[in-house]
């Protein structure tokens, strides 16, 4: 915790004071209560007008009393928005925490679930779930786990050179990663009849409309689990920011910890591809932003890493459903339009 | 490997593969005419084509009937119908057709339609001196046009004109035995996930029409767009159509979500319809129209 040069190295934001159980509760907590807040006033925007007051009262009462609404009006609020809602926090969440978690182990601040070609593992094994298992839905998430798993392992060993892995050689692994992952989903889907290309196109640039209960409860379990996971290494991750030798001589289980990060980021970005496609940016301008106004120590930077994400892609997934309406915009295109140009700012600035 | 060799024999023997694969139309020598496609672009082509390539399904359908079929060189995968075309040398599916070998069958026409969304690729034949012609149906007064106009293009006229006007006959017939009703409430659900639609400019949404129904995406921009699940639960059709079957095998054949409150559905009013009806804009567009106009008014085709 000392050497505050190397943690501000992710991100380049300012190390704050110490950081206490009680800044990062305090922290967390305002975000949690910024991040309910916009649940509930999503919830209220859609293609379709609802009753506000009507519309809260149903969401508080958890359906159970009709408040005034139509059987229509409920119908949208609870079987369509809201769970949808649910998902574009769960994604979000999953891929923030995940971002923030591969930047401080690889010591990039490039490190990202879609940069790194472990979103496209993820949606190559969704695919091939898709095609062998159809008819399995829990063979979605879990097939995309393995995909993640197998895409951040072999980045992880292109990147090491004789030399260590350099930043520039993990963001080239990543790369040529991404594109014979990219050529692998081109090849699936042109194997695919023209109904299901469709479909896909749609789902690979991020699609969170037509999740189904069970896949929304998997997303939800995981993106809080995988979080509570990683904020429990935050510690040893934090050592590991002043690299793997020093980490091991401060008594880091290095080898430990990162099999423990890994496995739980490729979870969480398995669950949330499965279920919601490739949302991009989410795990790179969120942590950035988080790490420039907390700090960089991970014990606070991956929960409200993760609850900052949730916020983004909740508002981001309500552009998408409102803007065109009643058509309607992958989710992946807002991200990228808001996340890109963002970024390019922080690049700038830093 | 045998297709290969004889193509390659036939190249050798007929020297055509000496400079150039597909000789421009202006050199096939003979009379030339200048027509004007559907998308408005001017189109040379000989007096009498000899061969021509088809890009989409419906244009096969409406080649083969007004009995240019044996003058069909090359089709798509996604060409089907009728059992003949499936014979037809195949140079890729509609989205990915190879130049190559649409050069090396050397049409002097080649067919695309706007309802498989090719006109990009037009440029690129254009650039090799092939003649391209662009059909581009909103409506089945569109698809008549159409058939005539690729009659006249074929040098099929007279048969193109017989289809045309007993294709007319039965769309009357059709529209007739549902005319004195009142319009039903139609959503038509291209796929069920995601929830895809016939829009404004689908010409489904005019068959809708004709067979006594009213879309109730009948406004929404584009042909095919994507439709929020929230605005199906509002629309509250009273009839939900899917064109499933055919080509699309066994996809799209359950009701969207965001339709399962609707009065269609709980009055069981859901109708599967050949897809191949309804996704081409053909000679058997009819049929489609006919199918929809007896979902939607059994009562008016009981004998």
């Amino acid at each position: 915790m000392t050497s505050t040069r190397s943690l501000s190295e992710p991100g380049r934001g300012k190390v704050g004071p110490r950081v206490t159980l009680r800044k990062t509760l305090t922290a967390c907590g305002l975000l949690f209560v910024v991040l309910l807040a916009a649940v509930l006033l999503m919830s209220l925007l859609g293609s379709e007008h609802l009753p506000a007051r009507a519309s809260m009262c149903a969401l508080f009462s958890f359906g159970n009393a009709s408040c005034g609404l139509t059987a229509e009006q409920s119908a949208i609020l609870l079987e369509i928005r809201f769970p949808r809602i649910l998902l574009a926090a769960a994604v979000g969440a999953s891929l923030a925490a995940a971002g923030a978690s591969y930047q401080a182990l690889l010591r990039n601040p490039l490190a990202e679930p879609y940069l790194l070609g472990i979103s496209n593992g993820a949606a190559v094994g969704t695919m091939i779930a898709l095609v062998f298992f159809g008819a399995q839905e829990w063979s979605r998430p879990l097939m995309a786990f393995a995909g993640a798993l197998l895409a951040t392992f072999v980045v992880y060993r292109l990147a090491q050179g004789r030399a260590g892995a350099t930043p520039e050689r993990l963001i080239l692994a990543g790369v040529i990663v991404t594109t014979f992952l990219s050529s692998a989903i081109v090849f699936v889907t042109t194997l695919m009849d023209a109904t299901r290309i469709r479909s896909f196109t749609f789902w690979l640039l991020g699609d969170l409309s037509g999740t189904t209960t069970s896949l929304l409860v998997i997303a939800l379990v995981v993106a809080v689990v995988g979080t509570l996971v990683l904020t429990a290494n935050a510690r040893s991750l934090n050592l590991l920011m002043l690299g793997e030798r020093d980490a091991f001589d401060l008594g880091v289980e290095v080898s430990r910890v990162r099999l423990i990060v890994f496995l739980a980021a490729s979870l969480l970005v398995g669950s949330s591809v499965a279920s919601g496609g490739s949302v991009g940016y989410v795990g790179l301008v969120v942590p950035h932003l988080v790490r420039l106004s907390l700090g960089s120590d991970n014990r606070i930077t991956i929960p409200a890493a993760a609850l900052s994400g949730a916020l983004f892609v909740v508002v981001a997934d309500t552009i998408a459903r409102t803007v065109i309406a009643p058509r309607e915009l992958p989710v992946g295109a807002i991200t990228a339009l808001i996340g890109a140009p963002l970024f390019i700012y922080l690049l700038k600035r830093g | 490997m045998s297709a290969t060799l004889l193509l390659l024999c036939e190249l050798a023997l007929f020297g055509a593969c000496s400079n150039r694969i597909a000789k421009p139309v202006s050199e096939t020598g003979g009379e030339l005419r200048q027509v004007t496609d559907e998308a408005g672009g001017t189109v040379t082509v000989p007096a009498k084509i000899e061969r021509f390539i088809s890009l989409a399904p419906n244009l096969t359908e409406i080649a083969y009937a007004v009995g240019a079929g044996d003058r069909l060189v090359g089709d798509t995968t996604y060409c089907d119908y009728p059992e003949e075309a499936k014979k037809v040398q195949k140079v890729g599916d509609t989205l990915q057709p190879s130049i190559e070998k649409i050069l090396a069958l050397r049409p002097q026409l080649v067919l695309i339609s706007t309802a498989s969304q090719l006109e990009a690729f037009t440029k690129q034949l254009n650039e090799h001196n092939i003649a391209v012609y662009v059909t581009d149906p909103h409506d089945l007064e569109g698809v008549f046009r159409s058939i005539s106009n690729l009659g006249k293009l074929l040098n099929q006229q007279e048969q193109s004109d017989q289809l045309v006007s007993s294709l007319r006959a039965r769309a009357a017939a059709a529209e007739g035995a549902v005319s004195n009703s009142n319009p039903v409430r139609v959503f038509y659900q291209l796929s069920e996930e995601p929830l895809y639609t016939a829009g404004r400019d689908s010409f489904v949404t005019d068959l809708i029409r004709r067979a006594g129904g009213i879309s109730v995406t009948k406004d929404v921009p584009g042909a095919w767009p994507r439709y929020s699940e929230e605005a199906a639960v509002v629309a509250r059709p009273y009839a939900v159509i899917l064109p499933t079957g055919g080509s699309m095998g066994e996809a799209n054949s359950a009701a969207a979500r965001g339709l399962r409150r609707s009065p269609a559905v709980l009055n069981g009013r859901v109708y599967k319809i050949n897809g191949d009806f309804l996704s081409r804009p053909g000679p058997r567009s009819v049929n489609g129209l006919e199918e929809l106009a007896r979902a939607l008014y059994p009562e008016a085709f009981k004998k």
